[in-house]
């Protein structure tokens, strides 16, 4: 009997090989006129294109939504939108909730309840009436 | 409890009629007689009839019960002196001819309240006011023309404002020379040409006392008696027909030497016969504290310019230099948007990954971004939902 390969392909684990950011694109919005865009106008004068260098893998678009609260959206590769919206904020403030938008991998958020996450099986395998002690069979 | 002298007051005019103070329903309504039995409780003791003097009477079991008349003290001392003005304007109005031959202007207004008077029913017959439709067909009369003291189009150009400012303060100069009233200067709303450009020539060298008087320097000794001729006439008849003869025998060889190039052809049409900009700025250190001059100076410069002044603005000018700086800066351009200071950063423009948009950014953009659009369209326009 030959031995034979197994049958699979790679599962992707990002990180493990190369990392993909999940973050592919970032929109800013914010109003010329109103007074909850002053800091999200200042971040985008000033703070955008250091941002924007260091970040190249991401689109970054910049448009105007009239009368509206400014807001940042991210989208990302698992086909989830992320919007955070950043009212009378500092650019500072925006500057990290944009890097948190960045550094988000799309899911939803999850509570874990558990100390350890992994994506292994479990080594004892799964329950098996005929196997181990048959006290109670 | 008494009822209120002020309501008492607005009741009687109410309710004899004709011509009656006006009172609001409700107030009317609180000061209107009541019911007797209501009334009862709140009128003063004193009346024989109140209730509370039947009640006194029963139980004394006689009709004249000992101890005060009236328990409350009678009526209040404002009451009274109200009560008495009143009977004594009755006894006025009684007595002499001269009340009536007073009265007979008023009353022929209400004199239909006569016998003939019949109120209507219908609106037939009555008279009218204003217009049952297409009055805006109607021309208008001459005295419902309206013309503006201001300029129509507002100056905004540094040197027509500079110039409204120069000719301001010449004119202002000869108004304190000649000893007229100064505003009498906004009469005359645009001069001559001719006169225009001797006041455009004139210069001004601010005194160190501040003198209006002394701050003119003509162009020549011509120049100077033609203008003070023609502002003599300011503020009193209309002599325009002699300031043309004046100015244009005077301005012929001005006319042939002056450079042309600043005056346009058709210069009458624009403001300051097409001129561009003053030859000196030495109106500019003049001072406004006077309160009369200063007042005077803008009321013409709006006139000339079409800028209003609002109080704390007029306050805190002192000198004219303010006054053209406060007009130049409500000029200034509106705030640039942000999309075009971005699309205009340099830092921008190198970044592949960065994308500015003017416009608000719809899901439709987003189609005809992606090559959706064409398709959408063309299905919708098979479906028929769409043209």
């Amino acid at each position: 009997m030959t031995v034979q390969g197994i049958r699979t392909v790679t599962s992707a684990r990002n990180g493990v090989g190369a990392f993909i950011l999940q973050c592919k694109r970032l929109d800013f919005h914010y109003c010329d006129w109103a007074g909850s865009s002053r800091g999200m106008v200042s971040f985008l004068k000033h703070h955008l294109p250091s941002f924007a260098k260091a970040n190249p893998q991401i689109e970054i678009r910049v448009s105007p939504r009239p009368h509206k609260h400014p807001v940042i959206k991210g989208h990302y590769v698992n086909g989830r939108e992320k919007a955070i919206c950043v009212r009378n904020l500092e650019p500072e403030q925006i500057f990290n909730k944009a890097n948190l938008l960045k550094a988000a991998s799309g899911e939803k958020l999850k509570r874990t309840k558990k100390p350890i996450a992994s994506l292994n099986e479990s080594v004892r395998g799964i329950w098996d009436p005929y196997h181990g002690g048959f006290k109670s069979v | 409890m008494r009822p209120s002298v002020r309501l008492l007051n607005l009741e009687v005019p109410s309710i004899h009629g004709a011509r009656s103070l006006y009172v609001c329903s409700v107030c009317r309504h609180e000061a209107r007689p009541r019911p007797i039995v209501a009334r009862q409780f709140l009128r003063n003791a004193s009346s024989a009839n109140s209730l509370t003097e039947k009640v006194r009477r029963k139980i004394w079991g006689t009709d004249n019960p000992p101890g005060l008349k009236d328990p409350y003290g009678g009526e209040g001392v404002i009451e009274r002196k109200f009560k008495n003005k009143h009977a004594q304007t009755v006894v006025e109005e009684e007595t002499p001819e001269a009340s009536q031959a007073l009265d007979t202007a008023a009353s022929e207004d209400a004199a239909p309240a006569a016998d003939d008077y019949e109120p209507a029913t219908t609106w037939e017959g009555l008279d009218r006011v204003g217009h049952l439709g297409r009055w805006f067909d109607i021309a208008p009369a001459a005295t419902e023309v309206y013309e503006s003291f201001q300029v129509k189009k507002k100056i905004t150009k540094q040197g027509l404002l500079s110039l409204a400012a120069h000719q301001t303060v010449v004119e202002l100069c000869l108004m304190h020379k000649l000893g007229k009233p100064l505003t009498s200067i906004c009469e005359v709303v645009e001069h001559d040409q001719s006169v225009f450009k001797l006041i455009w020539k004139t210069k001004i060298v601010p005194a160190s006392n501040g003198q209006w008087t002394a701050a003119l320097e003509y162009p020549d000794k011509e120049a100077e008696e033609a203008l003070v001729y023609i502002f003599e006439q300011v503020g009193g008849q209309n002599v325009a027909p002699e300031i043309e003869e004046v100015t244009q025998d005077v301005d012929v060889e001005d006319a042939r030497s002056d450079t042309t190039d600043i005056v346009d052809m058709d210069g009458s049409k624009q403001p300051f016969f097409g001129y561009q900009r003053t030859r000196d700025n030495g109106f500019l250190s003049l001072s406004l504290d006077d309160p009369a001059t200063k007042f005077a100076f803008l009321k013409r410069f709006s006139q000339l310019t079409g800028h209003f002044f609002p109080d704390p603005a007029v306050h805190s000018i002192t000198t004219v230099q303010q006054v053209v700086d406060y007009v130049q800066n409500l000029a200034k351009p509106k705030p640039k948007k942000l999309a075009e200071y971005l699309a205009n950063n340099p830092r921008y423009q190198s970044m592949p990954n960065v994308k500015v948009f003017a416009k608000r950014q719809k899901r439709s953009d987003r189609d005809e971004e992606l090559g959706r659009k064409k398709l959408i369209e063309a299905e919708l326009r098979a479906r028929g939902l769409i043209e």
